[in-house]
């Protein structure tokens, strides 16, 4: 059992690796804002609200956590999650069963922290259900340590129903990545919309792989499947896009975009479409390289070095 | 200091193809010279040289600014130096905001209320724009007037502008005037490439190019007159120019 006064401390902690992670911890002491904060295997902070259940419970390794949001129910504003892992060895296991009931909207604003972590494997499983003509929009920013030793497994699965709209954001760009293997997949049934997207900044000889799916089941179900890697000196980069196309006028686009930086840079790019309906649509775009010279010298002739226009080009692609 | 650029028997080559021919021209400060020509007279390949873009180093001959040799300086180099080109197609630059982009990232210190009035100036509303992305949601004459922005706020002391009304509709010309007005104000020159003679005649001196060899160098009027004339029924078309004509 933890006590409160390392409950505390562990609190100060992980506020002050979520803040430099871009999160705002004041967020998680303002009672009028959903949240949960996990650390390690323990739950150290967490604040439901009216339309909102979050229950939490301890396993091995890890936090499971069911999160309802209930049917009507609008949020104005986001559900704040902040996992961290204050350790230097060991490992997290995080399962969110996330049910988003009819008509109902919500954003969360999640925030992955793992600042000292050098061995480590963080393994994430989000099981997701949107309801019919639910909204549910999902930001998740990874901060990790600068060693490249993190290994970093995260899997979603998404049920969307008849008129529901999932947005899926991952973003790991500001720290090492390590090893990451990140499988998105979505279920959209009729009138449908998601939206997953993925952007990471891979450098030294971190590894990525990327898998994005889209399986268009319903009529009229629409997706977009986006992956932007920024792949510098040695780091390695698969990506796997895939789309479904089932339902009559459903509607795909996957789109990978790899920059490329660096002479051991090792990167691949696999689109997968499959149309199982006359009536469907998929489409796919795809650019894999260096950054582009036009764009340098546009950014030369105003005065930029070669290193800077890139910069600049790279922070526009990954935000 | 009297400012001076100076191609000095300029030529270019490129894929064994004779792009520009023993080019000699000079451009003085606090001008408009326009470079008028038909499709592939080598205008653009002549903006790429000036601007030193990769790909376009000239095979002989020699880029002097204010007497210092600049044939071997970089894009970036040159820009420094006061040089910056205005593309005939813009590209576009996915998550970068306008903002972003005329300030290269706040490279350049600018307020607010500066770069609102710049975009403005060149007939896009300022507090509408400088949020906008400077990608493919913009219209391509959109872009130009970003581009044109940008151009504002750099300064040049040379701004060579590729063609800045293509994708412009014919009633904004006057703002591309005001713009090429607003650098020779700062003392700054326009080197204006274009075959559109409404947008020509605002120049001091126009040059004509023909299949990369300086035709003519004259007043606007008379070397417009000239290109209406006999460039649209040209007789040699596709072979080099081999006498410089008087006008």
């Amino acid at each position: 059992m933890i006590s409160i006064v390392d409950q505390k401390k562990e609190f100060e902690l992980l506020k002050k690796a979520y803040e430099k992670a871009g999160g705002d911890a004041s967020k998680f002491l303002d009672k009028r804002v959903a949240s949960l904060i996990i650390s390690g295997n323990k739950v150290i902070g967490l604040n439901g609200l009216n339309g909102v259940e979050i229950q939490p419970e301890q396993i091995q390794d890890g936090v499971k956590a069911k999160m309802l949001i209930k049917k009507d129910t609008v949020l104005t504003t986001p559900i704040h999650i902040c996992t961290g892992f204050l350790e230097k060895h060991g490992l997290q296991r995080v399962i969110f069963e996330i049910e988003v009931q009819e008509n109902a909207q919500v954003k969360f604003v999640a925030h992955c922290t793992f600042p000292w972590a050098e061995q480590f494997t963080h393994d994430a499983l989000a099981i997701v259900h949107v309801g019919k003509n639910a909204k549910m929009y999902y930001a998740d920013e990874h901060y990790h340590s600068n060693t490249g030793s993190i290994h970093l497994k995260t899997t979603t699965r998404a049920t969307v129903e008849e008129g529901g709209v999932f947005i899926n954001n991952f973003t790991l760009t500001k720290t090492r990545i390590g090893k990451l293997h990140l499988d998105a997949s979505v279920e959209l049934h009729t009138n449908a919309k998601a939206d997953l997207s993925v952007k990471v900044k891979a450098s030294k000889t971190d590894e990525v792989a990327i898998r994005e799916k889209l399986n268009l089941f319903g009529d009229y179900a629409s997706g977009i499947a986006k992956t932007t890697v920024i792949a510098l000196d040695q780091s390695k980069a698969r990506v796997v896009n895939e789309a479904y196309g089932v339902g009559a006028y459903s509607k795909g686009h996957i789109k990978c975009e790899e920059v490329t930086k660096g002479e051991g840079v090792d990167v691949s790019t696999i689109p997968v479409l499959k149309v199982l309906n006359e009536l469907a649509e998929l489409t796919h775009e795809a650019s894999i390289g260096r950054v582009n010279a036009n764009q340098l010298q546009t950014l030369m002739a105003k005065g930029l070095t070669e290193e800077e226009a890139t910069e600049l080009i790279i922070k526009g692609l990954i935000g | 200091m009297v400012w001076l650029f100076v191609l000095k028997n300029l030529s270019l080559k490129k894929n064994e193809k004779e792009i520009l021919r023993d080019i000699n021209v000079a451009f003085d400060a606090g001008k408009v010279y326009a470079i008028l020509g038909t499709n592939g007279a080598g205008k653009s390949s002549l903006a790429y040289v000036l601007m030193g873009v990769n790909d376009y180093k000239p095979t002989s001959g020699k880029i002097l600014l204010d007497g210092e040799d600049i044939t071997d300086l970089s894009v970036t180099e040159r820009a420094k130096r006061g040089i910056t080109l205005l593309w005939q197609e813009p590209v576009r630059f996915q998550g970068l905001s306008v903002e972003q982009y005329l300030t290269l990232g706040g490279k350049i210190r600018a307020s607010r209320d500066e770069l609102e009035s710049i975009l403005e100036s060149v007939g896009l509303s300022g507090k509408l724009y400088l949020h906008r992305m400077v990608d493919g949601l913009l219209s391509g004459g959109e872009r130009k007037r970003v581009e044109l922005a940008s151009v504002l706020l750099l300064k040049p002391r040379y701004a060579i502008l590729d063609e800045p009304d293509s994708g412009i509709d014919i009633m904004s010309l006057s703002m591309i005037e005001k713009v090429m007005e607003h650098i020779v104000k700062g003392n700054g020159s326009v080197i204006l490439i274009t075959h559109r003679e409404e947008i020509a005649r605002i120049a001091h001196e126009a040059y004509l190019l023909c299949n990369g060899s300086i035709l003519a160098h004259g007043s606007p009027d008379k070397i417009i007159e000239y290109y209406k004339n006999k460039c649209d029924n040209c007789s040699h078309a596709n072979l080099p120019a081999v006498e410089e004509v008087k006008i």
